[in-house]
């Protein structure tokens, strides 16, 4: 579905390279994890995967297509986006996810698309909050309505920018529980970063490991390894298998 | 069973009407239930407008303790718990999904509000086309307005009232709503109208136009005796509007390099600004006195300067303008969360925000190039508007518009009548106006949502 061959970028002319020729493919359906430290191009790539910056070189193909020639209301029926930091108007609910149809609409919502956010806030169990100002509401309902209205975009994909970072355990599970919903059930393919390492395992299909700007390594659970870890993130872990799980605990053989 | 329940039976949401009360877990999030006010005696719950019937639950702790079926006028109405023992409500499924196609959570109150607003304008047209100077009766003026009057009373109300009411109404609209489009676009509260040094320009193109022009080939407007000549009255319209686009043009090319980032654009405005100050400085320093008190004159805005011909061309580009800004509404409401979520979205964000800017400075630039300074419009009603109506900008853009026309309706009477003959500077009657309001809609309890 997705994939990006070579993508390089830098804010300017000037400006040190963020992204150093990165190669990604994600299947229909699948959940792709990048792995990586602060500051090694996870967020500038799915910038650039979404056109909200535009790269320096290299491209990106979606389902064949070129998605750097493709319109941006184009682009957003096909690939949709929950910030890191989410910020809404004192809209309610229900016109927040509205708001993700207006690449459909335009100027006017018409019946369909009021029919799609019904639909969306009934599956996403959110149909009791639609009159409410999203103002007023917590963290993780929050993050959920940010999920409703990049659904309400029906994409084929969902780029999702470190989606548990400042949640509760409680909300963080809800969370991913969510987006292992939507890529199973409807066949949307995600793209996500996560710090933890465990989830991260426990959810994704491919795992991408990212240090300055490039992708050291990537694949199924598989590929990883302490000394891959380490070599992402500097830092040391154990990895112990219990039932064919891998788990990763902190600490390990200190050089 | 009824016919009617049958068919109630037969939707697709009436099993959530009809479930049982659960009891609240643990991990709930009770926030959906809250009392609104838990300090208020008598907690009443609110179903809203077109809600259907259904059951609401009443909950002691996360316990369910008693549940009221609203009957379809009771949920258009209120709840009222039993005081003390109840904390949290459940209002029926419905009652809450009722708001397709609205203007989200109050539908009606949001219409009621344009409604009562437009109603607004239009009473207080009559009531400033009716008080002035002239001393004339109701009667009067409504028989001059039939054009059946003296025919000095017709001039007054045809030739000079009529076209000062149209200015202040649509002037008033334009500016707010530029102001409004300004604080969106650049995500920052303080922006006005002028922030891309709109209206120092405008005073730099007029102050030159009657400073360095003045008695030449060029009339000041101002200058009764080139007026009386019959010199063209808006040839410092025109130096004003001139170099407000000048100044446009120069601060969206610059920001263009940096993509219209709002801090840039801000600043830019800013740094702009004080350079046409910095030259009207100058300009009135070497100013004749007469000149000088002509051209300060000028900066005071006033509605009397409009004819029906400066009104047309405002009306043209401020209808324009909100046209241009209503079909984008939705565009405006993805920008609130962000530049990069608009564009996710497929707003195309350096492209909309370009236009609109341009559209609102322009819109700014003829209004000040008629009439003159008249600040704080563009800033108090937007504010005012987005407390009580919200951000929403299917609603804030008409409401601004409406609520600019009133502020400056309300000024214009209001210093005509204590002016004791000669109208006071309109654009200080809005501010003084206009801040005490301004202040207790920020900090009042009540409509204040933030």
């Amino acid at each position: 579905m997705l994939e990006i061959s070579d993508l390089r970028f830098r804010y300017s002319r000037h400006s040190p390279t963020v992204l150093d020729g990165v190669n990604l493919r994600l299947g229909d359906g699948e959940i792709g994890i990048l792995l990586g430290k602060n500051g090694s191009g996870k967020t500038t790539l799915f910038k650039n995967i979404l056109g909200i910056e535009t790269p320096s070189g290299g491209s990106i193909r979606f389902d064949g297509e070129n998605l750097l020639r493709m319109n941006r209301r184009e682009r957003a029926r096909r690939i949709a986006y929950v910030p890191q930091d989410i910020r809404f108007g004192d809209l309610s609910v229900y016109d927040t996810v509205l708001m993700g149809r207006v690449s459909y609409f335009g100027f006017k919502a018409g019946r369909e698309d009021q029919e799609a956010v019904e639909r969306i806030l009934q599956e996403i169990r959110l149909e009791e909050y639609a009159s409410r100002s999203v103002e007023a509401l917590s963290g993780g309902e929050r993050q959920k309505i940010a999920i409703a209205r990049a659904l309400a975009q029906e994409p084929r994909l969902l780029v999702f920018d470190e989606p548990t970072g400042n949640l509760d355990i409680a909300n963080e599970q809800l969370i991913i529980e969510e987006a292992r919903r939507v890529a199973k059930e409807k066949g949307i393919g995600i793209l996500t970063s996560l710090h933890d390492l465990n989830q991260a395992l426990d959810l994704g299909d491919r795992f991408f490991f990212m240090k300055n700007g490039r992708i050291l390594s990537s694949g199924g659970s598989e590929i990883v390894t302490e000394e891959l870890i380490c070599e992402t993130f500097d830092a040391h872990v154990r990895i112990v298998e219990i039932e064919g799980k891998k788990y990763i605990i902190n600490g390990g053989n200190q050089k | 069973m009824r016919l009617s329940e049958c068919t109630e039976a037969l939707s697709k949401q009436v099993w959530r009407l009809r479930r049982k009360p659960q009891p609240l877990s643990e991990y709930t999030d009770l926030s959906d239930f809250r009392l609104k006010h838990s300090e208020h005696k008598n907690p009443v719950y609110q179903a809203f407008p077109g809600a259907r019937a259904g059951r609401a639950f009443l909950y002691q702790n996360t316990r369910p303790v008693s549940e009221k079926t609203t009957s379809k006028t009771l949920s258009a109405s209120k709840i009222h718990p039993p005081r003390g023992l109840v904390k949290y409500v459940r209002l029926p499924y419905d009652s809450v999904m009722r708001n397709r196609n609205t203007f989200g959570q109050n539908r009606e109150r949001r219409h009621m509000g344009l409604l009562l607003l437009t109603g607004a304008v239009v009473a207080l047209a009559f009531v400033c086309l009716f008080v002035g100077s002239s001393n004339m009766t109701l009667s009067e003026c409504f028989s001059a307005l039939a054009k059946k009057g003296t025919a000095a009373q017709n001039r007054i109300i045809w030739n000079i009232r009529i076209p000062r009411v149209l200015a202040a109404i649509i002037a008033g609209a334009g500016l707010s709503v530029s102001g409004l489009i300004m604080q969106t676009n650049l995500n920052n509260p303080m922006a006005s109208p002028s922030t891309l040094g709109v209206s120092n320009a405008a005073v730099f193109g007029a102050n030159l136009s009657i400073i360095a022009f003045a008695g030449g080939f060029l009339s000041t407007g101002n200058n009764v005796t080139n007026y009386m000549v019959g010199a063209n009255p808006y040839s410092t319209s025109l130096m004003a509007f001139l170099f407000s686009a000048l100044s446009i043009l120069l601060i969206l090319g610059l920001c263009r390099v940096r993509s219209f980032q709002p801090g840039v654009v801000v600043l830019a405005g800013i740094a702009i600004g004080s350079v046409w100050t910095a030259a009207t400085t100058i300009l009135q320093f070497y100013a004749t006195d007469v000149g000088l008190s002509a051209a300060v004159i000028w900066t005071f805005g006033d509605l009397g300067r409009a004819t029906y011909r400066a009104d047309l061309i405002m009306a043209v580009i401020v209808l324009a303008g909100i046209v241009f800004f209503s079909l984008m509404s939705w565009r405006f409401n993805a920008l609130l969360s962000g530049d990069a979520a608009a564009k996710s979205m497929g707003v195309a964000v350096n492209r909309l925000r370009f236009l609109s800017m341009l559209l609102a400075s322009v819109i700014t630039a003829v209004c000040v190039s008629f009439l003159g300074i008249i600040g704080f419009v563009g800033i108090i009603c937007p504010h005012v508007i987005k407390k009580l109506f919200g951000q929403d900008h299917r609603v804030s853009i008409p409401a601004s518009a409406l609520s600019g026309s009133i502020l400056l309706l309300l000024a214009d009477t209001l210093s005509r009548s204590i002016g004791n003959g000669s109208a006071l500077p309109v654009g200080a009657i809005t501010s003084l106006l206009g801040a005490p309001f301004f202040l207790a809609i920020i900090f009042g309890r009540k409509g204040g949502r933030g």
